[in-house]
């Protein structure tokens, strides 16, 4: 019984990624697009749970928090708004279907190509640990909120403020595209 | 441990499921859902080489790009809201303005 937790323990982040993997599948698969959200919210928490298994916890919980806590409830108030249309898709996947399906596969081979070697390779003999000389005294895996905000506000405090600002911009974008008209 | 070449494997997978998705379906809906997997699938990327690497940096990048998808979800729903206004539905077959 140990052994077995312990082997979950080691295998976490491939438990999670195959459970990921599972609700996207979900999500392009499902006829109705409740479906295809609730898929959509089970893939977004399975990456939250890769996320924590390479030990970035505070981007895990931000996950949870903005695609469990917010996106998700978006696409849902949306698709309660929405799909109350007369029309439906006859059948769920395109007509140009067969290139759609060639595209994918000759862009799945460029990628393969691409990652040939590390697929098909020998495993590579480093895993994910941390270099302890790059870390500059600061400890990513214990510290982890600490060495994320330390790369935010200090490394990348620009691309920080233009996104604020992407944010407002897109903001102020959706109240106007959603607006009635006669305001 | 967790290897890098795992990460890779499992972020390739999810992004293709994504352009899948973004070829094939054809509710503006769930192309939108397929968009933010591929940005998922890159963070997850960002995630693993900054641990790799021993540096904050990609995991500071990674929330950046959470906060784009974000920004990137309201407005293309607000885009689908207002299409959805104008001419009753979303899907991407019946909005063909362009054709001609």
């Amino acid at each position: 019984m140990e052994h077995f937790i312990e082997t979950i323990g080691r295998n976490m982040f491939a438990i999670f990624g195959v459970l990921a993997l599972v609700g996207a599948l979900i999500m392009i698969g499902a006829r109705s697009a409740i479906h295809s959200v609730l898929g959509f919210l089970f893939a977004m928490l399975n990456i939250a749970g890769c996320f924590l298994a390479l030990e970035a916890e505070f981007l895990g919980v931000a996950q949870i928090l903005v695609y469990a806590g917010g996106i998700v409830v978006l696409f849902l108030f949306v698709v309660m708004l929405v799909e109350m249309s007369k029309k439906h898709e006859g059948e769920v996947f395109q007509l140009q279907s067969r290139y759609a399906v060639l595209a994918v596969a000759g862009g799945v081979a460029l990628f393969l190509g691409v990652f040939r070697k590390a697929i098909f390779g020998a495993p590579s003999p480093e895993s994910l640990v941390l270099r302890p000389e790059l870390a500059k005294g600061l400890d990513v895996a214990h510290q982890n909120a600490q060495a994320v905000s330390r790369g935010l506000f200090a490394d990348y405090l620009l691309p920080f403020e233009i996104l604020s600002v992407i944010l407002l911009v897109a903001l102020v974008g959706a109240v106007v595209l959603a607006k009635t008209e006669r305001v | 441990m967790v290897s890098l070449n795992a990460v890779l494997v499992i972020s390739f997978l999810l992004f293709s499921i994504g352009i899948a998705g973004v070829l094939i379906r054809r509710n503006a809906l769930i192309i939108l859902m397929c968009v933010e997997l591929m940005l998922n699938a890159a963070n997850l990327n960002f995630i693993a080489f900054a641990r790799h690497s021993g540096s904050a940096s990609g995991q500071a990048f990674a929330l950046l790009v959470m906060g784009f998808a974000a920004a990137e979800v309201a407005v293309g729903l607000a885009l689908v809201v207002a299409l959805y206004r104008r001419r009753d539905t979303v899907q991407v077959d019946d909005i063909n303005l362009l054709k001609g």
